[in-house]
């Protein structure tokens, strides 16, 4: 019989799409082969418009041609950008979906992506080079060479649910290898995993209806020339981070949550501001000889001036 | 204990995190999913010379688990396409999928019948996992396969594109139909 991993009573199919596993799961009594056909389908829209392998997707148009004559995207890059763009400036530049030139440079893309290549010496812009105008149109001041890889999984995932919505399922769960989310009328406990070779699994929260992503980098550092990489680069100091926390976020939709899970992992309790302003919540797992430690973010807001010192003041409830 | 927003987890909140595994579909469902209209799958056996599988090799690293099933779907007397079940083997998973391809050799579907992430490291990190020997038996997790719906580290597939190509290039060996 199909599905383990899910709920009693529910059946899951699983396909490979955006470089991971994405499972689509459903009540048995509600799932049907439409169903999980229209997910996928969305899922599948998403990897081909923004891909930064395929020299036919809007990342690839817009690295090759943007800067000389404005690019029409699909809507789905058009709101993903616009998020991004958003995400950059709230997050004093950490967020940041302009470095594919130098995540090549750390190994951790190849050297030539859609035809462009990121070694090639060309002076790639950064973010303040995007422009995105009305009807869905994209225009740079240089050529600029994106990637979506920090936020494209969240927003596949928001499409799917989407999708599945229109095609009338009340309840169901999306998750592409970590990126989830769910909506339907019961509360379905959501578990998280730790990277690296002493991960864990911990109850994280129960949602009826919302988003959780986890970054974890411990489990994805590899060599490159010598040095230790992993696929977060601060673009401040242009160095991978060499973190072995996982972060998590809880927030209403997969996009917002899969971004902010980068903004908190570059800017720690900083990123509590971010966190506010889209309604979202943080945990932050961190391994200590043996243990783990955990920190919940944004920190309660600080109460009114007291005699407490500030410190204990701001300790989670 | 606290520190500083830091607060130490309970040891009765951990689990070892246990090897991912899930099996979302049998071959036969896969199978039906997708070719409705087929009235048989007749297996094909594969016999490769040593040639064709140093060819096989060379189009894709790793080599599969084990040859793969191959099937062509039929509806009475004609060939709807041609059904591989296959399993590739990468340094952290395991992964049992499905390729459809049509009469032409073009995919129609492809997808994961099982999931399971391999061992190694917990092997290497016995000393580690001994910690929590007797924790876990109180825990609000249940390890294996009862835990349902992990948000956690990417699942990494980069091996299926591999064994896809793999199974393109058998379908062109392959006797034709």
């Amino acid at each position: 019989m199909p599905c383990c991993p899910q709920p009693d009573g529910w059946v899951a199919q699983a396909q490979v799409w955006l470089g991971t596993l994405v499972e689509v799961a459903l009540p048995a009594a509600e799932s049907s082969d439409t169903c999980f056909a229209v997910a996928f389908a969305a899922i599948a829209h998403v990897h081909r418009v923004m891909s930064a392998h395929d020299a036919s997707s809007d990342l690839a148009r817009i690295a090759r041609e943007a800067h000389r004559a404005t690019v029409r995207v699909d809507a789905g890059t058009y709101a993903v950008l616009y998020l991004a763009q958003q995400l950059f400036r709230e997050s004093g530049g950490t967020f940041d979906v302009a470095i594919a030139p130098l995540l090549a440079r750390h190994g951790l893309l190849p050297p030539v992506a859609a035809g462009n290549a990121y070694d090639s010496g060309a002076p790639w812009g950064g973010m303040d080079a995007l422009h995105l105008e009305p009807g869905l149109r994209v225009r740079t001041t240089a050529p600029v060479a994106l990637d979506l890889g920090g936020i494209a999984k969240g927003y596949a995932v928001d499409r799917a649910v989407a999708a599945l919505r229109t095609a009338g399922a009340r309840a169901g769960l999306v998750n592409a290898g970590g990126d989830l989310r769910v909506f339907g009328p019961d509360a379905v406990p959501i578990h998280v995993r730790t990277g690296g070779p002493q991960g864990v699994t911990l109850p994280l929260v129960e949602i009826a209806d919302g988003a959780v992503a986890t970054s974890a980098y411990g489990g994805h550092r590899k060599r490159v020339d010598g040095r230790w990489a992993t696929p977060l680069v601060d673009p401040r100091s242009s160095l991978p981070i060499m973190s072995t926390r996982t972060v998590s976020v809880v927030a209403a939709t997969c996009m917002v949550a899969d971004a902010l899970t980068k903004v908190v992992a570059l800017r720690g309790r900083a990123a509590s501001a971010a966190l506010r302003a889209y309604g979202a919540s943080a945990t932050v797992l961190s391994p200590a000889t043996g243990r783990w430690r955990c920190m919940r973010l944004p920190a309660p807001a600080p109460a009114a001036p007291s005699r407490v010192p500030a410190r204990r003041a701001a300790l989670p409830a | 204990m606290m520190h500083d927003g830091w607060r130490i987890l309970p040891l009765a909140a951990l689990a070892v995190a246990p090897a991912y595994a899930a099996e979302y579909m049998t071959v036969e469902a896969a199978q039906r999913a997708a070719f409705p209209d087929a009235s048989a799958f007749v297996p094909i056996p594969v016999n490769l010379s040593t040639e064709a599988r140093t060819h096989l090799v060379e189009v894709a690293h790793p080599p599969g688990a084990r040859d793969p099933r191959v099937w062509r779907a039929m509806s009475g007397g004609t060939t709807l396409g041609t059904f591989f079940a296959d399993a590739v083997i990468g340094k952290q998973e395991y992964i049992g999928y499905a390729l459809a391809l049509d009469a032409a050799g073009r995919v129609l579907r492809l997808d994961v019948l099982e999931y399971r992430e391999t061992h190694g490291w917990e092997i290497r990190n016995e000393r580690w996992r001994s910690q929590f020997a007797g924790k876990s038996a109180a825990d609000p997790v249940e390890v294996n396969r009862d835990i349902a719906n992990i948000s956690g580290a990417t699942l990494s597939c980069r091996h299926v594109t591999d064994g896809v190509r793999r199974l393109l290039a058998l379908n062109a060996l392959l006797p034709a139909t």
